[in-house]
């Protein structure tokens, strides 16, 4: 059964950058690729970046920021009433 | 400047009941909350238990379906084995047992209702007591004055004062971060759960489910999954440490999903995915580092959801009560200290928050390397369980060679399971049985009874038919 994934998320826009990465801090491991639900990180020569859409992506777990050995990844939340909303969490 | 007696960061149950309880005792109080609503953010599907009314019993005989159409309760649950293949092995549906002794519990064992309208509910008793809540309001940092914190800012440098700030604010909590007492958890001390809302018609959901109120997916390949139905749907999600993934935790999660006997299901229920969401919880072997000068962290944000199943709702209640009665006492003696608030640590210890903690470690262990290692346990769990519970279904040939055949068949798991035992069953049971242990291990008694045991079993095989 494929799931379709990006209808199943709904989001409020205006959610500010909350998500930074510190290229200069990241080892480039790859574990805030593996561990992302919505798949927003991918690893460029070695470094990691993430996808310009995440704000209208993100799940907001926070589980790139948890993974990140080297603390290269800042995440704070989105502004209050914007991102991601959940009708049956 | 905004003064309070009581700063609350969080809206979710946690921060509620602090603030409820905060109001209650008379202290001017308020509490944030980053959604439009209490409940928008969160998804973890609360699986509420009688534990709860009987805690809080003024407040949950208030929970009907009218405020919270998703609410279902049931009375059975059952545990699906998944083998090394992804085939449903078996099994075992289970309803309260004699042993039950509460009342209430002997007739359903969890209440499910979705955040987004449990959440809202619990945040208006708070408000009715009193306190204020400010919805959409995301609070960045702590203010601090000579080092010392008094208060909080939120995202548009709007100030707030007040002599304690409680941590209400999940997994990820800026409280424990700029009060110094966490900076993140370490990866063996948090998990990640994805996890799909599936919709179903109710009356299919009673038809197919009966009484059924929630299911854990015990795999080979794959963390153990959990299943909880709700009035009109039901989710599917599993959960793993971080240290523990070594792909996509949504490729694990599909992979239930794709189960044959998974998409049966789908079909017979006619579920439809309706909801994406994944969450992070934290899952340790004991909270600690739970409250400093000025702050107590309670729920998520403390580390409390329970060793054994991380079920965090009623151990954020509980610790957003016991905060807010510990808050102000410390505001009426002065003493908000962190040697004032470390009554805190001293009261939850006490109540059942404590009791569940008291063979933490040892749940923490047994549960990291059962259905959290599926590779490396279910594989031979799974495949040992299922030999004693169905490996008798099997005409092929007289029943006393199937019997041994089978008993063969255990022993030859023994490698992998006896050292398990030894390493993760018997702490646990040493742990919980602590106090009675000495005498049940007392040799004179153990010397007593064993010759009894050793008589009991048969010396050769006795042959029935005549000679």
């Amino acid at each position: 059964m494929e799931i379709r994934r990006d209808e199943l998320t709904k989001h409020i826009s205006g959610t500010g950058d909350f998500i930074k990465i510190d290229q200069s801090k990241c080892n480039g491991c790859g574990l805030c690729a593996r561990i992302c639900i919505v798949n927003l990180w991918g690893i460029k020569n070695n470094v990691a970046f993430i996808r310009e859409d995440y704000k209208e992506k993100c799940l907001e777990c926070g589980s790139c920021y948890q993974v990140c050995e080297p603390s290269a990844i800042d995440f704070s939340y989105p502004a209050g009433g914007t991102g991601v909303v959940y009708e049956q969490g | 400047m905004n003064t309070y007696d009581i700063i609350i960061v969080g809206g979710g149950p946690g921060g509620s009941m602090a603030a409820k309880t905060a109001a209650e005792l008379g202290l001017k109080t308020i509490f944030f909350e980053r959604g439009r609503k209490p409940g928008e953010k969160n998804s973890s599907g609360c699986g509420l238990g009688p534990r709860m009314w009987k805690e809080f019993p003024g407040m949950m005989k208030d929970l009907t379906p009218e405020k919270c159409p998703s609410m279902r309760a049931g009375t059975a649950a059952r545990c699906y084995f998944v083998n090394k293949e992804d085939k449903v092995a078996g099994y075992v549906m289970s309803r309260p047992t004699e042993s039950v002794s509460y009342e209430p519990a002997k007739s359903w064992i969890t209440m499910n209702c979705y955040r987004s309208e449990f959440d809202p509910w619990i945040a208006d008793f708070a408000t009715k007591a009193g306190a204020e809540l400010k919805n959409s309001t995301l609070v960045v940092n702590l203010l601090k004055e000579n080092g010392k914190i008094c208060g909080v800012v939120d995202e548009h440098g709007e100030k707030y004062k007040a002599s304690i700030v409680i941590g209400a604010d999940g997994a990820i909590s800026m409280v424990a971060k700029q009060s110094g007492l966490r900076t993140k958890w370490s990866q063996d001390q948090i998990t990640v759960c994805p996890q799909y809302d599936f919709q179903a018609p109710p009356e299919k959901i009673d038809d197919i489910m009966g009484d059924e109120t929630l299911a854990v997916w015990w795999g080979s390949t794959f963390p153990a999954s959990y299943q909880v139905f709700f009035h009109d749907g039901f989710h599917q999600g599993l959960g793993n440490w971080l240290t523990k993934w070594d792909k996509n935790p949504l490729f694990y999660l599909n992979k239930v999903i794709n189960l044959k006997y998974y998409q049966r299901l789908l079909r017979i229920l006619e579920a439809k995915p309706r909801e994406l969401q994944s969450h992070l919880l934290p899952w340790l072997q004991y909270p600690y580092n739970t409250h400093t000068d000025g702050v107590i962290l309670i729920g998520d944000a403390g580390g409390f959801p329970c060793p054994l199943e991380a079920e965090g709702i009623y151990p954020a209640m509980v610790s957003g009560k016991i905060a807010a009665e510990v808050a102000a006492d410390a505001i009426t003696f002065d003493d908000v200290s962190k040697n004032g608030l470390s009554k805190f640590d001293e009261i939850w210890q006490t109540t059942s928050l404590g009791d569940d903690f008291e063979a933490g470690e040892e749940l923490y262990n047994i549960w990291r390397a059962i259905p959290f290692s599926p590779k490396e346990t279910m594989t031979w769990f799974i495949p040992m369980l299922m030999e004693a519970l169905g490996g008798i279904y099997d005409w092929s040939q007289p029943h006393p060679n199937r019997i041994r055949q089978i008993a063969a068949k255990i022993k030859s798991y023994m490698p992998q399971a006896l050292p398990f035992m030894m390493k993760y069953v018997f702490p646990l049971v040493a742990k919980i049985f602590e106090d009675d242990l000495d005498k049940m291990m007392d040799p004179q008694k153990l010397m007593t009874a064993l010759p009894k045991v050793m008589e009991m079993l048969p010396k050769k095989k006795k042959r029935r038919r005549g000679t």
